[in-house]
């Protein structure tokens, strides 16, 4: 069987992971186990709390960056940020889930993180 | 008699070769006012959906594409006879019409481009280290600590972004000569800087490929990925599907999928 | 089980199955009978397609017509 549409490149073993890596070709299954709905549901919520841990994080750091935060204020974000950072690894460990699995996919708008 | 999908064509002519699809079949074009599809006769389920499908598949696909401007369908779309399937292209008569058009005479060109990502951050981290002699955060308690960190990471990542843009940016600029229309993803992975499709003009194809080895040359610590010419699977628009169908039957689906995974699930290897 | 994939063949089935399995013309309604989805497994260098499950057509009308119950 040949096509005529080429696939050229040097290097396949690398892209194929990196393609295997972004999922590409792996469209998700559609699982309505009860088991894993009740994961599903620790997933979603996990995924929000997530994103605004992350947006909380990048507006400190914008704030770092244009000098706009005390001494003090540093020490208390970082502790606060910290305390949140640890809080979520200790729930991720709970529910068996990995930083990749907190996402959504939005379609064509992308994935959400 | 059910009848396997390959493509629409801008034709309501036969096809002139013999093509052989899906199960050996013979692939015929049914005709619908000045369009038509493209079809072979097939048994349901398709038996073995298997690597040698797909490349079958694909292999008729670009066989119409040497004489038709095509719209690839995708894989293992089977109707469950003529009338269903005519009844299809009257729905989507003006959608397919409208992709023939725009889409004629152009083919479709993938490249994808991987970084050696860990040298870039290398090269941010001691650039920057050379450059800011000021601490970014100073301070000694684990909290001013992790702030630090925190910063810093946020600076190579935002200099590892620029970067990023930088190189597609100017990478874009060539290809862009020659392309109708593009879809690009932009750092899918840390090491996959680019994916990207163009929709390239036919006449244009070699001017194209010149542009890629023009930008291949000096990046040496890159790696590239050139796929083409394709059909232009990428850039046809068709409406969505989804609200043709009401909330009941929404439901109703979901049941009879549960139900076929439940089934095929004895058969998964 | 089937054949072992060489490397470079492996990514030319990648770039195909990222094209034909969810571009191109999406048709979904009544009237077709399509992949809901393909599991593909990836075992090192081994591609493999297994259980593609098919939505079972349930009506028979046409998209655009009025939705008729079953007989």
């Amino acid at each position: 069987m040949t096509l005529n549409s080429v696939i050229e490149t040097d290097f396949p073993e690398e892209f194929v992971e990196e393609m295997e890596k972004s999922q590409d070709a792996l469209p998700e299954k559609i699982d309505a186990n009860p088991e894993n709905v009740e994961k599903g549901l620790a997933k979603l919520v996990l995924t929000l709390i997530e994103l605004i841990r992350k947006l909380l994080e990048k507006q400190a750091m914008r704030r770092v960056e244009a000098d706009s935060l005390s001494e003090e204020e540093i020490e208390r974000v970082g502790e606060t940020l910290m305390k949140l950072e640890n809080k979520m690894k200790e729930l991720k460990q709970i529910f068996g889930l990995k930083d990749e699995e907190l996402n959504l996919n939005l379609g064509p708008l992308g994935d959400l993180m | 008699m059910k009848l396997y999908l390959y493509g629409i064509i801008d034709s309501s002519d036969q096809v002139k070769d013999s093509i052989y699809g899906l199960e050996g079949a013979c692939v015929y074009n049914i005709p619908y006012c000045d369009i038509g599809a493209v079809i072979s006769e097939c048994t349901e389920p398709v038996q073995n959906n298997t690597k040698g499908n797909v490349l079958a598949h694909e292999e008729v696909v670009e066989r119409l594409m040497g004489h038709f401007t095509v719209l690839p369908v995708r894989f293992h779309t089977v109707f469950d006879g003529r009338d269903n399937l005519l009844s299809m292209m009257q729905s989507y008569y003006k959608d397919f019409r409208d992709n023939l058009n725009r889409l004629r005479d152009k083919v479709e060109f993938g490249i994808k481009v991987i970084w050696p990502s860990d040298k870039i951050k290398e090269h941010i981290t001691n650039t920057y280290k050379k450059n800011d002699k000021k601490v970014s955060v100073p301070g000694n308690s684990s909290n001013k600590r992790f702030m630090r960190e925190k910063f810093e990471k946020y600076k190579l990542d935002e200099e590892f972004e620029k970067k990023a843009d930088k190189f597609i940016n100017v990478m874009d600029m060539f290809f862009s000569k020659f392309a109708a229309e593009k879809k690009l993803k932009k750092l899918k992975t840390e090491d996959l800087l680019l994916d990207v499709v163009y929709l390239v003009k036919k006449d244009d194809q070699d001017n194209f490929r010149e542009a890629f080895e023009h930008i291949k040359g000096p990046h040496t610590s890159f790696k590239f990925l050139f796929s083409g010419p394709w059909p232009a699977y990428n850039f046809v628009i068709l409406p969505k599907n989804s609200d043709l169908l009401e909330d009941s039957k929404q439901e109703d689906l979901f049941d009879k999928v549960v139900q076929h995974q439940e089934l095929a699930g004895a058969e998964k290897i | 089980m089937h054949n072992v994939v060489t490397k470079s063949r492996d990514v030319t089935l990648l770039e195909v199955l990222d094209r034909v399995l969810d571009k191109g013309v999406v048709i979904s309604g009544d009237a077709v009978i399509s992949v809901a989805d393909v599991d593909l497994i990836y075992l090192g260098l081994k591609v493999l397609l297994s259980s593609v499950e098919t939505m079972e057509k349930y009506r028979g009308a046409p998209i655009t017509g009025p939705m008729q119950e079953p007989t």
